[in-house]
């Protein structure tokens, strides 16, 4: 067959958000790609421009569903580290017990779609029937699947009971079991090795040239984990490891994640076990002082940096989001030259894309009269979440 | 024999058309229970697969643009009728009124047009992800075709015949002969999971990566057409492995009075048949779908060169012990 | 490379492209200008190991826009250079020849502000749709929609 154009998305299958790629093949190789990432912009960093530190936090909670306390927190850290703030050791260990419950939720849903992806939709019903005992776990303890509301500026805003604690430890074994058992399914299942080695590989110097963090780099040998390098939240007083792999491609990925899985529910069983009493919010000043700052995390699928510049009134002046999905797009591009028409599906979800997080610029607001639809695949809303149909309410 | 009337009602009522789509949509929801069940989940009623096939047919049939629609309204249909052809030489409640010498050929050829029909579907949606998965199916086809028919004329070459019923016949009076051809039976499962396209060889409508291959411009009743034929495909399809491979309808001793013989073939026939879906769910849910490529690897590899060494053993076993 | 960089030598060895300050413990802010902004970022990859780009920031400052390059290295230290440009002619080199992460970037900072990259000629829309009309900016400053323009995709009526 001469080289043909398939166009992947913005509607397709394969993809849980829209992004267009035009796949240009000969037969099932696939020989260049171009990438459009326009249809789920919405305008936040604008909007967040004009709104004050109490209003800003659920916009911003609302770039993503997935890894909405990602961005809750990262914002607050970097404001109360600008209005030099000193949160209280209970808040702080609230805010990585939900932190590494979302990334536990994150990657159990991650893996469920790698293995629709391929077909295996067997161990995507498993792990996202799993997943719900994180999601009940969350609506215990904030009132809510996704979009958590648990962060404010100066600490949390709901703290947990006994009873919560009670309930949550007591989910965490089966968990365990389960997950264990997933260990041993991705070790051995034949169709998803087959599927899954060989599949996108990356080595070290490419990882680290075209900029990929997360498990995608950590997968090729990458040792960057901003939980270590950076200590944030309780971090450093939780004993766990960072989980890195050689193989570089899809199946070393999973590895990561999976390890990375059972890490969490270990770091989220030791802060429930030893999480201090005291209070678990401070007083802050209605206005920020003059500072700018690059505040770090890391969310289930990388590296977010959220660089924000304060002017000295209760807004801010400038915030400027960079999400891992957007590192990670430019290897993306790169890995799947070469590769096969049916790997594409794979290798993206390898990346555990998150569009919401990458476009964030749609909805234009004027006061007073009806906003102008800019993204021709969604309506226009005020607060939207995005074109996510992961999201289970 | 002979009698039109008795011809027509085997034909149309039982158990022909009738009782065949009856039967198919029973195997559709046992299959997707079954699967429903092993992923935890509770599966649809039973009545889902005819919910479907009636909805199906009463939905809008969408033209696209510049295709010729008179030939995708006739394709869908001459692959139901190849299978539908088909399934009247295999024997189902004993030897079947059709049947000649040959008809195992014929029925192979029949049911080896669905897989066409979806080539020509894909090819003639104007549209590039059909057209991978027709060319997908046709390839398919290749690399499962050539096990899947030597699986099957082993027990042909066994039974000295060419003809289903009397391979039937044979095992009756000898063992059935999966206890001689083992090789032969799985070699014969798997290809029917290819020809029926399942996971793991899903490959021509790979959702997530074609969105639905050939598939994706059928609509209403073609749809719920081209959906039955694959029904149908199932039934044929293991109601053929009963019959080569398990003993088909007939038992081992024969019972006095000749309706009750029949009744008892009956229900084994059913009962093999269901043995022969429950493997095949359970394939299905125990796998992902693989690459094309490497399903060239593999059947290549490893099938068909096992389809070979099963009639190597089974001319062995001929020449030694079953022809003297 | 297990060669320990500390502060001290990175304002040792970046003094010479501009002012430089700490700003934090494991951030250095160093103020440049564009044209060095090149041998900055190589001097900064070669000598003192940093060989991630975290992000290229951007403000807009009334006068000027500002751009901010960080960089990370395995010694866990961050840098940032930072350059005005001025508002009226926006326009710097790219150093996605050097970092190529950078493009993906430029191409967003180029769509969103209106900065323009010379030498990177894949400045395509790649945030905003592509019948965006060209000379609008959104995350300027000083940008509000304009009532009569297309912003492309749906037309919605005013009620």
């Amino acid at each position: 067959m001469p080289e043909v154009v398939v166009s992947i998305g913005p509607q397709h299958p394969a993809l849980k958000e829209p992004v267009n790629f035009k796949v240009i093949a000969d037969g099932e190789k696939i020989v260049r790609l171009e990438l459009d990432l326009s249809y789920n912009h919405r305008g936040i960093e604008k909007a967040a421009e004009q709104r004050d530190f109490i209003r800003v936090i659920p916009l911003l909670e609302r770039v993503c569903g997935i890894c909405s306390h990602s961005h809750a927190t990262v914002f607050s850290k970097g404001i109360e580290e600008i209005m030099g703030l000193e949160i209280p050791p209970r808040a702080q260990y609230i805010r990585t017990i939900i932190a590494e419950l979302e990334r536990m939720h994150s990657h159990l849903l991650w893996l469920g779609v790698a293995a629709h992806v391929i077909g295996f939709n067997t161990l995507f019903m498993w792990t996202w029937r799993d997943r719900e005992a994180v999601q009940d776990t969350l609506e215990e303890m904030s009132g809510n699947r996704v979009h958590y509301g648990m962060n404010e500026i100066g600490g949390v805003r709901r703290d947990l009971t006994p009873a919560q604690v009670e309930a949550a430890l007591s989910r965490l074994p089966a968990l365990e079991e389960r997950i264990r058992k997933y260990v041993e399914m991705v070790n051995s299942e034949e169709t998803m090795l087959i599927r899954f080695r060989g599949v996108g590989t990356m080595s070290r110097e490419e990882a680290l040239k075209y900029g990929a963090v997360g498990p995608t780099a950590r997968a090729s040998g990458v040792d960057y984990d901003v939980r270590r390098d950076d200590p944030y939240l309780a971090y450093a007083e939780v004993p766990w490891n960072v989980i890195t792999d050689t193989r570089g491609d899809v199946y070393g990925r999973t590895r990561v994640r999976i390890g990375e899985l059972w890490e969490s529910t270990q770091i989220v069983r030791s802060c429930l076990e030893n999480i201090p009493a005291g209070p678990i919010r401070v007083d802050t000043p209605k206005k920020a002082p003059k500072g700018e700052i690059l505040s770090r995390y890391e969310a289930p699928r990388g590296e977010l940096a959220h660089f924000i510049r304060t002017n000295g009134t209760d807004r801010v002046e400038r915030v400027d989001i960079r999400t891992p999905t957007l590192a990670n797009w430019t290897s993306v591009a790169v890995c799947l030259v070469n590769q096969n028409i049916a790997d594409i599906p794979v290798i993206v979800a390898a990346i555990d894309p998150c569009l919401s997080c990458t476009s964030r610029l749609t909805v234009v607001n004027r006061e007073g009269s009806p906003v102008v639809a800019v993204n021709r695949v969604l309506p226009v809303k005020r607060d939207p979440d995005s074109g996510e149909d992961k999201e289970r309410r | 024999m002979t009698d039109p009337v008795f011809i027509l009602l085997y034909i149309f009522l039982f158990p022909g058309f009738f009782f065949l789509i009856a039967y198919a949509l029973v195997l559709a929801y046992l299959d997707r229970k079954i699967a429903a069940r092993m992923q935890q989940r509770v599966g649809p009623p039973f009545y889902q697969p005819f919910a479907d096939l009636l909805k199906m047919l009463g939905k809008e049939v969408i033209n696209p643009d510049g295709v010729d629609w008179r030939v995708f309204d006739a394709i869908p249909l001459v692959a139901l009728a190849a299978v539908m052809t088909a399934y009247l030489y295999v024997p189902i409640i004993g030897y079947s009124p059709f049947a000649f010498p040959g008809d195992l050929v014929v029925v192979l050829y029949l049911m080896a047009l669905p897989t066409i029909a979806l080539f020509l579907l894909g090819w003639l949606s104007r549209n590039i992800f059909s057209a991978i998965g027709g060319i997908r199916a046709v390839t398919q086809l290749f690399i499962y075709e050539v096990p899947f028919f030597l699986a099957l004329l082993t027990p042909a070459i066994m039974a000295g015949s060419w003809s289903i019923s009397e391979i039937v016949v044979w095992q009756q009076h000898n063992l059935w002969i999966v206890f001689f051809q083992p090789i032969g039976f799985i070699v014969a499962l798997i290809g029917l999971q290819a020809k029926l396209e399942r996971t793991p060889f899903d490959i021509p409508e790979a959702e997530t990566e074609i969105v639905a291959g050939p598939w994706t411009e059928l609509t209403g009743r073609r749809l719920a057409v081209m959906d039955l034929t694959l029904d149908i495909s199932l039934v044929v399809g293991s109601a053929l492995v009963a019959a080569l491979f398990l003993g088909g309808p007939l038992v081992p001793w024969t019972l006095s009075p000749p309706w009750l013989n029949s009744i008892a073939g009956f229900l084994l026939f059913l009962a093999k048949t269901l043995s022969v879906l429950l493997i095949l769910s359970s394939i299905k849910v125990a796998t992902g779908r693989i690459r094309i490529d490497q399903l060239n690897d593999i059947g290549w590899k490893y099938i068909a060169s096992a389809a070979v060494v099963q009639v190597g053993i089974v001319l062995v076993i001929n020449y030694l012990w079953v022809t003297p | 490379m297990t060669r320990l960089v500390t502060p001290e030598m990175i304002t040792e060895r970046m003094k010479e492209f501009g002012t430089v300050e700490q700003v934090r413990k494991n951030r250095i802010r160093i103020k440049t200008v564009p044209e060095k902004i090149h041998d900055a970022i190589t001097t900064a990859q070669a000598m003192l190991g940093f060989d991630r780009l975290i992000t290229i920031s951007t403000a807009d400052n009334g006068e000027t826009f500002e751009l901010l390059y960080h960089l990370i290295g395995s010694h866990r230290l961050i840098i940032s250079l930072s350059v005005d440009l001025p508002r009226d002619h926006p326009v710097t080199p790219t150093v996605s020849d050097i970092l190529l992460p950078a493009g993906i970037y430029e191409r967003q900072i180029h769509d969103l502000f209106g900065i323009m990259f010379e030498g990177n000629s894949n400045l395509k829309k790649i945030i905003l749709n592509e019948d965006w009309p060209g000379n609008e900016y959104p995350l300027r400053k000083d940008w509000k929609p304009g009532p009569d323009v297309f912003y492309g995709g749906i037309k919605v009526e005013r009620t």
